[in-house]
């Protein structure tokens, strides 16, 4: 069953339009991920389902209920979800307790509950401990936790999460992501994720709507849209992918001013635009394509090389030991494991 | 069948203020406009001719031009070196100067005529006489009743509108911009030149103007010190009109209003909308500290010189408000056998007449203030929190009232709220305190203005999805996160209301007398000394206020 469907919504401000004929269905219980660079509409959306902006059309419905559309206006009080804002929005005057507590206030729960529910979630947010400490006293990470806590207080089906992870640092981003999927698991909750990170969208989610000028770009889970970008601008953004252009046509692809080619059995034919991600470059001593090796990058786990070859500098991701073997200037040489071919009329990201 | 449609309290709130400031601001300044034009109900220039045809007029029309001009150069020329030594300098007790100049502005102008007067009378001026005295002259040096008199009291009392407007400029600056010159090899003052002054240019101007403005709209300085040495200004002029009290007086006072707000118009938009736009200050996330200039062997020579000035313009008048609140006999001095005496306090503490005006002002200034504090409340979070189309229009007319001289306020109100329009709120207090609200609402509009850009609409946001209304929202949220500034607001609203003369003096009726009215009226016909101990204890509460919310913003609240 969907939990949230949006339908056909579209939003200006003055003339910019910000998203175009959006239209989507998240499941209960679902990990959604809203990724795409800035200004491609995915904190719009968030906001839109969240009741803070008002869609210029279409329609958004939320568990069966009808919350925005020509004629219906649920404000965002009257919706019933939990969210944790980037900036965290921790009320600076109120203790731990008080803001997490805040949304049982608004619900009068009876003060024992209250206390009873607030402490459970402080324990699940790991804050046990810190309910008399003020925001100014507590770090960023703490912080995030109190947001994420008052989030979750009044047990709504739905948490919206617009970039919690981005003020953070590297470490505890990624404890942080690993909590956040952890608790939306044992509470079965509904998450719609915003972020431009596409670590936190690959380790957290169940499915990926991946945005780009206000239009879904391509939605699947995390591996498939890896794997199977459907074109470079997913491929660009969803990891690191070296372009070369190409001619394809009599079951492979030519690579422009190289005499190297690839078999290829695909549908294109003429000017195509070649993908390769960095791991499946391999640096061979009689690889097919020719090349000079410019940089070298020792990165413990592995080497990352530069190689100027067929017109571009590729980025290679190889073996550590590479390091030890070659020297900058070498000529190499090199394999394709796996590629993919777009026509040659798609804009390059 | 689940709701369809949910009704938002903000929108009550916000369109009975807005209908309040239509009706009681907007429509009799527009009103004052069209009559200037109309005679007999047609429209016509012949009220405009009739009233330029007066030689008396013209002289009125220099006077103001001359002297708030030359109060606009004095002031700015004084306050730019002096915001720049107090924030951005190691002189020796800049916080203590900044705190002087800035009370200073919450010093009732006239206060500092009546201490002029009695420095520079051209016979019995105490300093007048002193210098006479120490350097052996013939006559006394100077004669406050003259033009130069009353440019030196309008700069004295109108630099610091220039100079917290600067200063406040100069702490918003990037300091990094100042230091992208040092570290390219600029000296300081290089720096300054080239960097600092350049980029304040706008915020320097738009001080200038806002001294243009005051001075040429002040009443209480031209007519204790015009007035005596036949020097009249629009504002005294306008004044006398009314006092004729005829439609035809009201008519041409319109005419000569029409004029006064003109030029206030004139400023004001030239202020926001061609230097305003050239305003490349940038805020910065304040946790930089402006790196201080080292004046080094000249600070102690900067130093005294500041003193001194501060000695000369602020503590000095200040002084002799008390000295002569205290002294029988004012030809002689204080210190003479049997000339010092309380009696003057006592009146001034104890007449039931005063007394009664003091409350008249306490309360129109409580409710000037707090219902000011409740408009910018509503307004400011229209303004800052909501996209409706407009939204910015009553923070213009908060403004534009601002802007509006006094005698222009008063006359509009009186011609439109006399019962000619079906509100009759003429000769009671209402009608004053709608006449300090549209002069001073403005202070406390950008207090809140500013607070508001402070605080991340997230946090109110986060109260929304948590379930909370608007009305639970301002409660709980908004309105703990800006109570200082509220606080500061209104009393920046409130000190200028409770000893506010030239609307007062306009508006008051026997039941309504304030203090202003009752110190003008001492001042001028009964006793001077009554006045100056009025003054005194308005000046001790200007302190002590200003001591107040020094502490409350952090020496930070706005104009």
């Amino acid at each position: 069953m969907s939990l949230i469907s949006i339908d056909h919504v579209t939003k200006s401000f003055g003339n910019v339009e910000v998203l175009r004929d959006f239209s989507a269905e998240f499941r209960d219980g679902e990990f959604i991920t809203l990724l795409g660079p800035s200004g491609c509409g995915k904190t719009t959306i968030l906001r839109i389902i969240a009741g803070f902006e008002k869609p210029s059309s279409g329609e958004v419905r939320i568990d069966g209920r009808t919350v925005s559309s020509p004629g219906v206006f649920v404000p965002p009080e009257e919706r019933g979800i939990g969210m944790v804002f980037q900036s965290y929005a921790v009320w600076p005057h109120m203790n731990v307790f008080n803001n997490v507590a805040y949304p049982l206030r608004i619900r009068n729960t009876p003060q024992a509950e209250l206390r009873r529910r607030v402490e459970e979630i402080l324990e699940a947010v790991h804050l046990d401990g810190y309910a008399e400490r003020m925001p100014a006293q507590l770090s960023g990470g703490q912080q995030q936790r109190v947001a994420l806590g008052r989030a979750l207080v009044a047990e709504s089906k739905l948490l919206l999460l617009d970039e919690p992870l981005s003020n953070l640092d590297a470490k505890l981003r990624e404890s942080m992501r690993y909590e956040i999927k952890e608790i939306q698991k044992k509470l079965g909750i509904t998450v719609v994720f915003v972020t431009h990170d596409r670590l936190e969208a690959m380790t957290m989610s169940d499915r990926v709507f991946i945005l780009n000028g206000g239009v879904i770009q391509q939605t699947g889970s995390p591996i498939d849209i890896y794997r199977h970008p459907v074109n470079p601008f997913v491929a660009n953004f969803m990891g690191e992918v070296n372009f070369l252009r190409g001619k394809a046509g009599g079951g492979k692809i030519t690579l422009a001013d190289t005499d190297c080619s690839l078999p290829y059995s695909g549908p294109l034919s003429g000017d195509v635009v070649v993908a390769i991600r960095p791991e499946n470059l391999r640096l061979t001593a009689e690889g097919r394509l020719r090349g000079k090796l410019t940089a070298m990058f020792y990165l413990g786990e592995a080497s990352d090389c530069r190689v100027d070859a067929g017109g571009a500098s590729l980025r290679v991701s190889a073996e550590a030991g590479t390091w030890d073997r070659l020297r900058i200037g070498d000529t190499v040489g090199l394999d394709f494991e796996s590629f993919l071919a777009y026509p040659a009329e798609e804009a390059l990201p | 069948m689940p709701k369809k449609h949910y009704f938002d309290i903000k929108w009550l709130f916000i369109l009975a203020i807005a209908a309040f400031l239509a009706v009681f601001q907007v429509f009799p300044l527009i009103y004052l406009v069209l009559r200037a034009f109309h005679v007999d109900g047609r429209l016509s220039l012949e009220g405009v001719k009739r009233i330029y045809t007066y030689a008396m007029n013209w002289s009125c029309l220099k006077n103001t031009i001359l002297t708030a001009g030359l109060a606009m150069v004095f002031g700015t020329a004084l306050a730019v070196p002096l915001a720049w030594l107090t924030g951005r300098t190691n002189l020796y007790g800049r916080s203590f100067f900044r705190f002087l100049f800035v009370t200073t502005y919450m010093v009732p102008p006239y206060v500092g005529a009546m201490a002029w007067l009695r420095l520079l009378n051209p016979n019995v001026g105490t300093l007048n006489v002193l210098l006479k005295n120490l350097l052996g002259l013939e006559q006394t040096p100077f004669n406050i009743y003259s033009i130069g008199g009353l440019v030196w009291v309008l700069t004295t009392f109108y630099f610091p509108y220039a100079f917290i407007t600067i200063s406040r400029a100069m702490e918003k600056m990037d300091p990094s911009l100042e230091e992208a010159s040092r570290i390219s090899g600029a000296s300081p003052l290089r720096t300054l030149f080239t960097v600092t002054l350049p980029l304040m240019l706008p915020s320097i101007v738009a001080a200038a103007l806002l001294v243009f403005v005051a001075a040429s709209s002040c009443y209480g300085i031209p007519s204790i010190i015009g007035a005596p040495g036949q020097i009249y200004t629009v504002t005294t002029r306008i004044m006398d009109y009314v006092s004729v009290g005829s439609q035809q007086g009201l008519t041409d006072a319109a005419n000569l209003a029409v004029f006064l707000m003109a030029i206030s118009l004139a400023v004001l938009y030239f202020s926001k909308f061609v230097v305003g736009k050239r305003d490349y200050i940038t805020v910065s996330g304040k946790s930089t500290q402006p790196s201080l200039v080292d004046l080094g062997r000249w600070r102690v020579p900067i130093t005294v010189l500041t003193g001194l000035f501060a000695l000369l313009v602020i503590i000095l008048p200040f002084l002799t408000v008390f000295t002569t609140s205290v002294t029988v006999n004012l030809g002689k001095s204080v210190f003479a056998p049997d000339n010092f005496s309380l009696k003057f306090w006592h009146t001034a503490l104890t007449r039931k007449s005063i007394l009664g005006s003091a409350k008249n002002s306490l309360l129109s200034a409580v409710l000037a203030a707090s219902i000011g504090m409740l408009i910018c409340l509503v307004m400011a979070y229209l303004l800052k929190r909501t996209s409706v189309r407009g939204r910015e229009i009553p923070d213009f007319f908060i403004t534009v009232g601002s802007g509006t001289p006094s005698v222009v306020i008063a006359l509009a109100l009186i011609m439109t709220m006399s019962g000619r329009f079906g509100i009759n709120i003429y000769n009671t207090m209402a009608i004053m305190v709608v006449a300090y609200m549209i002069k001073y609402m403005l202070m406390g509009m950008r207090t809140v203005v500013s607070a508001f850009s402070q605080v991340s609409p997230s946090l109110e946001e986060a109260a929304q999805i948590s379930g909370a209304g608007w009305l639970r929202r301002m409660r709980d949220v908004l309105f703990p996160l800006i109570v200082p500034s509220i606080v500061a607001g209104w009393f920046l609203i409130f000190m200028p209301c409770f000893y506010e003369l030239t609307m007062s003096n306009l508006l008051y009726s026997t039941n309504t007398k304030t203090l202003g009215v009752e110190l003008f009226t001492y001042q001028t016909y009964h006793s001077q000394q009554t006045a100056s101990a009025l003054a005194g204890g308005i000046l001790l509460l200007v302190v002590a206020v200003n001591l107040a919310l020094d502490r409350l913003t952090k020496g930070k609240f706005s104009i």
